[in-house]
Formats: C-alpha cells, structure tokens, sequence
C-alpha cells in the first residue's frame, strides 16, 4: 500500500550495493549542499543525483515523481509565504494588495531555501530508495549507536509491516458498513480501529516475546548476509 | 507537519542535533535501565514505537479540508514517560523519513526537539500535573494529547522563526505562530478526542498494565 519506497528499496539495481558507502556518501552529499549553500550547486546535485537514482539505480521514473511531489507541494507554499510576507530591505516588486511587498531579503530566503531543498531532496531519495531499513540499521549499529536503539528499531520495523494487514483489514471492514460516512462516526471508526491495534499489538507483543526467548534470543537478531555473486 | 530535508541551513541543523542527542542519550539510558529489570519489556518498547509510526500514517480527518495525522506524543509520553518517548519518536522520524519522504536527515535534530522532546514533555507534565490534582485520567489525557500536540507546533515555530529572524525574530515568530500553531488548533483538538477514545478502551481492556506502568490516577489504580 503506501510504502511502495520499502519495496523500491528492496528493488533497484543499487540494492546489494555497500551501504556503508551509500550512507557516507548521503551524508557528505548533505552536508555540503548545506554548507555551500549555493545556487548553481543545488542544481547540480539536483541533477546528478537524479541521474543516479533514474539512471544507474534504475528506479522507475513514476515513483521518483511521486517521492519528489509529497514534499514539493509544501515547499512551494512555504517558499511563496517566504517571499511575500518576510524580510526588509529594498522593495523589489509590489502587489498592491494590503501593501504587501516583496524585498531583497525576502527573495533571498525564499529562492535560497527552495533551490536547498531542491538539492537535498534527492540525496535523502538516493538513500531512501536504493537502501533498504534493516541494512540502514546494521550499519549504524556498527558505527556504535546503541545496540538497544538497533533492536527497537528492527523489532519495530518488522512489527509495522504485520500492523499494516490487520489495518488494512479493518478499514476496509469499517468501511464497508458505513464506518466512515461522516465526520463524526470516521473519528468514531478510527479511534476504535486505533485501540483494537494497540490492543493486539500488545498481544503480539508477548507472543513476539515469547518467540524470541524460546530460540534462544539474547538481544542480538543475527542476520545472513549473502556474499556477493558475480 | 515536519520541517523537511535541507529546510534549515546548516548550523541550526547542527544545534538542534546537539540538543536532542544528549536529551536521546539519557533516554537510551533509562531504557537500558528498564530493560535490565525487566526483559520483556523489549518487544513492549518495540510493537508501541511501531504503534506510533501507524498512527502517524493514518490520515485524521480534518475540519479545514487539509489532511493531517495524529502524532501519538501524548499517548507514548503518559505511558512510558517523555525521556523513552524520545528514543520511540527518533526511531519513528528516522523511518518516516526514509519509508515515507516525510521530515529529512539533516533536519532530524530539530524534528527530535519538537516532535520527540517539546511535545511529550508538555504532554507528561500535563497528565501528571493533573492527575496529581484528582481529576479523572480521561480528561487528564485529553489535555495532555491537545497541549502535546499544540506546543510541538509552538516548539517548530520557534525553530523556524530562530533560522529566518526577518525582519526581527519576534516578528517572524508572529507569522509563524499564525501559520502553524493557529491552524494546528482544531487538529489538536481532533487528536486530544482520537487519545481520549483508546484511552478509553485501554482502561477497560487492559487496567492491570495501566496500573503496572504507573499510569492510572492515584484515585483510579
């Protein structure tokens, strides 16, 4: 259903790639868009890291669209807000409605924010849609973030994959007999639908509990990791 | 509403990520703590983080036509306590991030502060402010969920108005508190009924665990 950037994740050309080096790679990308904080870079990133995600990772064109979309519309709306109602400075262009202005200043923050983002985007997409979570995690578990923060992470991971049937189940039973019609019985519905999750997943809690402690669980989910084949 | 990927230059980025990480230390300690005493309480930790990235994809019906979701802050913080909140929320921000292009990685700092320190902070002093004063844990989490959920947007007003001070900080402050925290109201009121009904249903399903994680009123235990 929504997670379709999980199973992109789990299937591009990219996938079986070192993540380490995806990881690193993310984050300097990041960070020297941030620091250069220049126009002409944030396009070039843009650029190239769409050529990498389309090109080499061989993600279908539709669904970077659509990872780009969510985000871009609120962008448009903030950056829009950030040029007519902030900053001073020289007036640049005027409405003429409720003396509403725009600045030098206020251009400055709005372009330079949008053409940031522009440039950022695409680098959270590479590693979003080439690496999947568990990967992500392991890896980090390596650089030394606590090995408990690690195991939440992975226990929840697996457990929201699990929620999501029984959800989908039963929004579509609610649905079907008029659960959500109106306003008032659609929180009705969705607050009954969020307490039965909650009460199963402490249920499932235990089970996963118990599961775990009868193989011998003792805080570490080893994972095989296949070699490489060429 | 998160502030997303490569909205904030990049040493508000790195001030917020120092902020939040030493706030998340101490919560990653408390578990390890909680952990130790009692190891089922892992998969606990686990299935209610995952509770909270759900109930962050569902949509919540809105008054305004717009769609927003509820956070689950207040729920989390007076069950576990706003420092274990913390660690669930970065989990959950980090997953949302690359599961749903939702916040970003540079802004995770921030997104921490408010979504996982200011909100459920606010939200454990209000229950447990008012449970202390006897008054019945329904309402109690019914102001904690709305204030939790309010000043979270408060706190990224604030984060916002920090990193474009124009043409004054306060001014820009102003706007953003009209944008955000303003609208957030009737969203906040949606989400403080959504906690109140599955507090309900906890309290009538499950009261045993209510009252083994400390979180009943002392005149309901």
């Amino acid at each position: 259903m929504k997670f379709d950037m999980d199973y992109i994740a789990h299937n591009n050309e990219l996938t079986e790639t070192n993540p380490y080096f995806k990881l690193f790679l993310t984050a300097i990308l990041l960070i020297v868009t941030l620091a250069l904080d220049n126009l002409y870079f944030d396009v070039f990133i843009f650029v190239v890291m769409s050529i990498v995600i389309l090109a080499i990772a061989k993600v279908n064109y539709k669904s970077y669209l659509k990872f780009l979309s969510l985000p871009m519309a609120f962008l448009v709306i903030t950056c829009i807000f950030l040029i007519f109602f902030f900053g001073k400075g020289d007036v640049i262009y005027e409405t003429g409605i409720f003396g509403i202005v725009v600045t030098t200043d206020s251009w400055h923050y709005g372009v330079y924010t949008f053409m940031r983002v522009m440039g950022c985007l695409p680098c959270l997409g590479f590693l979003a849609l080439t690496t999947p979570i568990a990967k992500i995690l392991h890896c980090l578990g390596r650089l030394k973030v606590p090995k408990i923060m690690i195991e939440i992470g992975l226990l929840m991971y697996n457990t929201i994959f699990i929620f999501l049937n029984e959800i989908d189940t039963m929004q579509k039973a609610q649905d079907s007999r008029l659960g959500y019609h109106s306003y008032f019985t659609s929180f009705k519905s969705l607050g009954a639908l969020s307490s039965t999750i909650f009460l199963r997943s402490l249920d499932k809690s235990e089970t996963l509990q118990n599961s775990l402690d009868s193989r011998g669980y003792s805080g570490e989910l080893p994972v095989y990791e296949p070699r490489k084949v060429r | 509403m998160h502030i997303m990927e490569g909205y904030l230059p990049l040493t508000w980025c790195i001030i917020w990520f120092i902020i939040s990480f030493a706030v998340v230390a101490f919560g990653i300690y408390q578990i390890k703590k909680i952990v130790d005493e009692t190891p089922e309480s892992k998969a606990l930790l686990a299935v209610s983080g995952a509770f909270m990235f759900i109930l962050s994809s569902l949509k919540l019906p809105s008054v305004t036509g717009s769609c927003s979701h509820p956070c689950g802050n207040g729920l989390g913080a007076a069950l576990f306590g706003p420092a274990v909140t913390a660690v669930l929320a970065t989990i959950v921000l980090l997953f949302q991030a690359l599961l749903l292009a939702h916040g970003g990685l540079t802004t995770l700092g921030a997104n921490i502060f408010s979504m996982g320190i200011v909100g459920p902070f606010v939200a454990w002093i209000v229950y447990k402010g008012l449970t202390k004063a006897n008054i019945a844990s329904t309402i109690a989490i019914f102001f904690a969920a709305f204030l939790g959920d309010l000043l979270t947007y408060v706190a990224t007003s604030f984060q916002l108005a920090f990193a474009f001070p124009a043409p004054t900080f306060s001014e820009a402050l102003v706007k953003f508190l009209v944008i955000f925290a303003v609208t957030q109201v009737p969203l906040a009121i949606g989400e403080g009924i959504l906690t109140v009904i599955i507090w309900d249903r906890l309290k009538a399903y499950k009261p045993k665990l209510l009252d083994k994680l400390g979180a009943l009123a002392p005149n309901e235990a």
